[in-house]
This record gives C-alpha cells, structure tokens and sequence, in this order.
C-alpha cells in the first residue's frame, strides 16, 4: 500500500539527486535531467524544470478527491518549503550567467578589466553552487514531512 | 503495482462484506479502517497514473539537457526565465488546488 508513496517520494529524491542517469521503480524509469548537465546553468536549468513537473503532478493529486488528506497536507508543506529554494535558485543563475556573459565580453580587455569578471563570476560560480545544494535540500524534508504523516 | 492495488481493492470488498459477523462493539471501529485502506488504495492508482506521467516529464527534460550537453550550449537567460514561470504556474496551481481540497473537507 506504501508502494505509491515511496516511489513518488523516490521520483522527487531522483529529479534533484545528481548521481544517477536513472532509476527503475515497477514499470516505470525515472530519468534523472540533472546527472545529463554538465555546466552549473544546465544543472540549475533540469533542477527548476524537474521541480516544476513534480509540482505539477502534485497539483493532480490534490485535485483528485479520493487522495487522503493528510497526503494533500504534506504535499502543501513539502512545496511551501520547497518553492522558495527554487526562487533563490533562479535568483543564483541568473546573476551567474550574467557574470559569465560579462566575463566573455571583457577577454579582449585590460588585464584588471578581465580579472574583475573572472573573480565576479567566481562569486557568482560559489553561490549558484550553494543555491543548488539549498534547492535539493527541501526535497530530504519533503520524505521527513511525509514519513512523518504516514507514520 | 496497480495490479497488487487491484486485488487488495477486491480483498478489501471481500472483507467489507464480512462486517456483519464483526462482533458490535468493533464493528464501527473495524468499519473505519477498512474505509480508510480504501481511500489510501484508490489514492495509488492516482498516484500510479501521476507516476507516469512524471517520468515521461523527467524524460523529456533530460532530453534536452543531454541535447545542451552534447553541443555545449549555455542556457540563456530567457530559457530561465521561463523555467522559473513554470514553476510560479506550478506553485500557484497546486496552492490553489489544496486550497479547494481543505474548503472541501470542511
């Protein structure tokens, strides 16, 4: 009976773990968008689109009205914490690729001109980095919360 | 999956129909948690049938990040932007959602 649960809870912990290209749960495989990246933007880009499918399939869960409350609940609190790690992911990126975009434009410039955007796009590297790691940790709270209601 | 789900469902049928011989004091008790199996089980085949759907999703965006991958293209920021409105979409849909689920079990 947990068996849906679980690999629904296996599916979100896979769209936002890096270290596997797939998981097979029953029939289904789950393909991980985030292990395919290899640049810190097209890991932020899998990351907000692999969240945006869960929270999609989530929204028809809700909607489903033979779906347990409690489960509704814990979906609800799962992604009041989740979407806002999201929002300082985007936040992240985008300060990255304009770091990276005036980095590129400064390589025929003066040696302190160029030094200026490598270190700008250093910090910006950093902290996409860190905001990546923030995004996925909700989705460890996002098994805490439901384990929890499941008991 | 949703074949084990199914035969659970008709154990589950099969045993509502023994309530009866339930001795009284237990029946009412023995009567919920039979209802509450049931909704947990139709609740899987939701959840079985989002499933899918899900991993066709993930699929998809790994196909084009592996496509990004291959020629070493960078994600413009237009692209982000629109994942980002994906998501706002997403979060507006699904509070609203639960919204009407909580209103409904009032």
């Amino acid at each position: 009976m947990k068996h849906p649960f679980r690999a629904l809870l296996l599916g979100v912990s896979l769209a936002l773990t890096p270290a596997c290209a797939s998981l097979q749960v029953g029939h289904m495989q789950f393909e991980n968008p985030i292990s395919a990246a290899r640049t810190l933007d097209q890991q932020a880009y899998a990351l907000l689109n692999a969240y945006a499918a869960v929270i999609e399939e989530a929204t028809d869960i809700v909607r489903d009205p033979s779906a347990p409350l409690a489960f509704k609940r814990a979906l609800g609190q799962a992604e009041r914490v989740a979407t806002p790690g999201a929002e300082m992911l985007q936040i992240a990126v985008t300060a990255y690729v304009r770091a990276r975009a005036d980095f590129e434009a400064a390589s025929g410039a003066s040696q302190p001109t160029l030094e200026r955007a490598a270190t700008a796009l250093t910090v910006a590297a950093q902290r996409l980095s860190q905001a990546i790691e923030a995004a996925r940790a909700p989705i460890s709270e996002l098994e805490d919360l439901v384990r929890a209601r499941r008991g | 999956m949703l074949n084990l789900i199914l035969q659970l469902q008709m154990l589950l049928a099969a045993l509502s129909a023994l309530l009866p011989l339930v001795p009284e004091e237990s029946r009412e008790r023995a009567a919920e948690i039979i209802d509450t199996v049931a909704k947990v089980l139709t609740a899987g085949n939701s959840v079985g049938a989002n499933l899918d759907d899900l991993a066709a999703k993930l699929a998809a965006i790994r196909a084009e990040v592996e496509a990004m991958a291959a020629v070493g293209r960078h994600v413009s920021g237009e692209e982000l932007e629109a994942s980002m409105a994906r998501v706002r979409t997403a979060s507006a849909a699904f509070r609203a959602a639960l919204e009407t689920a909580e209103a409904g079990a009032r």
